[in-house]
């Protein structure tokens, strides 16, 4: 049939319902779209609990207790200690061993020269924006 | 055989780092003094504060980005080797371009550099620690199902899984020489998936260059 009487159809199907003895694509068209839908009952209860699901419920009791029991045993142990918490935590906070790994390995590469040094500086970060251009893989997994 | 390869060459990579880069362990195996019971008491005092501290942030952040925190930890969970290895790679990039900066202080370039590097280290550190904190508290906590989330009083939300977490590795950490090494892979584990997922944002690193299409 020609596209003019295809387009007529299509404009009015219910005015033109004798264009579809006729014409073979606009029955293939007809056939699928009459296709009645199948209404299934969708079972939450048996699909995957998703990551986000009850994520944003703020269990308050739960964290004002865990917090609480941490610092009353954090002060009892600082009483036994003979320091305030405040000490404890300026001490816990200087002796961070970011700055002794820095000169360690410092230390231990100063013989090899600065040409080692500059190969491995090189390699290093081109290993790291290598493995940074990977996407993550997360929720896609 | 791969996959192999790649969790021999990682192994030998975290042997290699740790016996450059572990500073040595001075802890007590004999038997016990007054004075090393108190230097006990004094570390774990310290710890615990600190561990305070830490439910303190990671309450904060998961509040203030929850969605974040919760992608970094669903990535740490499914690609675990990928960001041991990132993290493991980052951390040597951090210390090899700390020294670089270094020689470069009395440049008076190096000293900003080197703070912001190090600011940059921290603000990783800690992101990634508190992703390591939700996904260890859900691995241990999280509900398997709906009915089980249900039943749930408290027990649910991301919140609850971060303090799991924290409370979880906060005790491990107190174990003598044990504590210091897991919480030392935490923290490779936890700056890998920070620096993998880009502080949760699911974004690039770096453009793509693509030809302008007429």
């Amino acid at each position: 049939m020609t596209d003019d009487a295809c387009q007529r159809y299509a404009q009015d199907p219910e005015a033109h319902a004798g264009h579809l003895a006729v014409c073979e694509r606009c029955r293939e068209i007809d056939d699928v779209l009459s296709t009645p839908v199948v209404h299934r009952p969708i079972a939450i209860e048996a699909l995957p609990l998703a990551p986000w699901e009850e994520a944003g419920y703020r269990a308050w009791p739960l964290v004002a207790g865990g917090a609480v029991v941490v610092l009353a045993v954090a002060f009892a142990l600082c009483a036994a200690a003979g320091i305030s918490i405040v000490q404890a935590l300026a001490t816990g906070v200087r002796s961070d061993g970011a700055r002794a790994v820095i000169d360690v390995v410092d230390q231990k590469l100063r013989p090899f020269g600065p040409f080692v040094f500059a190969a491995l500086f090189l390699i290093v970060n081109t290993i790291l924006v290598l493995l940074l251009r990977r996407a993550p893989r997360g929720i896609d997994a | 055989m791969r996959k192999g390869f790649l969790v021999s060459a990682i192994l030998a990579a975290t042997a290699v780092t740790a016996s450059v880069a572990a500073p040595s362990l001075e802890m007590p195996l004999g038997p016990g003094t007054f004075t090393t019971a108190l230097s006990l008491i004094t570390r774990t005092a310290v710890i615990v504060s600190l561990l305070f501290v830490w439910i303190v942030a990671a309450v904060a952040l998961t509040l203030a980005s929850g969605r974040e925190v919760r992608s970094s930890s669903i990535e740490v969970r499914t690609a675990p080797l990928y960001c041991f290895a990132l993290g493991l790679i980052a951390v040597t990039s951090f210390v090899l371009t700390a020294i670089l900066f270094s020689y470069l202080i009395p440049y008076l370039v190096g000293l900003p550099l080197l703070v912001a590097l190090g600011l940059f280290a921290l603000i990783t550190k800690i992101y990634g620690m508190i992703a390591i904190f939700h996904a260890i508290g859900t691995l241990v906590a999280g509900a398997r199902s709906r009915q089980e989330m249900s039943r749930r009083r408290w027990l649910r939300g991301d919140l609850a899984m971060v303090l799991i977490g924290v409370l979880l590795l906060g005790a491990i950490r107190l174990i003598p020489i044990v504590g210091t090494i897991v919480w030392g892979l935490a923290s490779v584990f936890g700056i890998g998936t920070a620096l993998a997922t880009k502080f949760g944002r699911r974004e690039p690193w770096f453009l793509t260059w693509r030809a302008a299409e007429a």
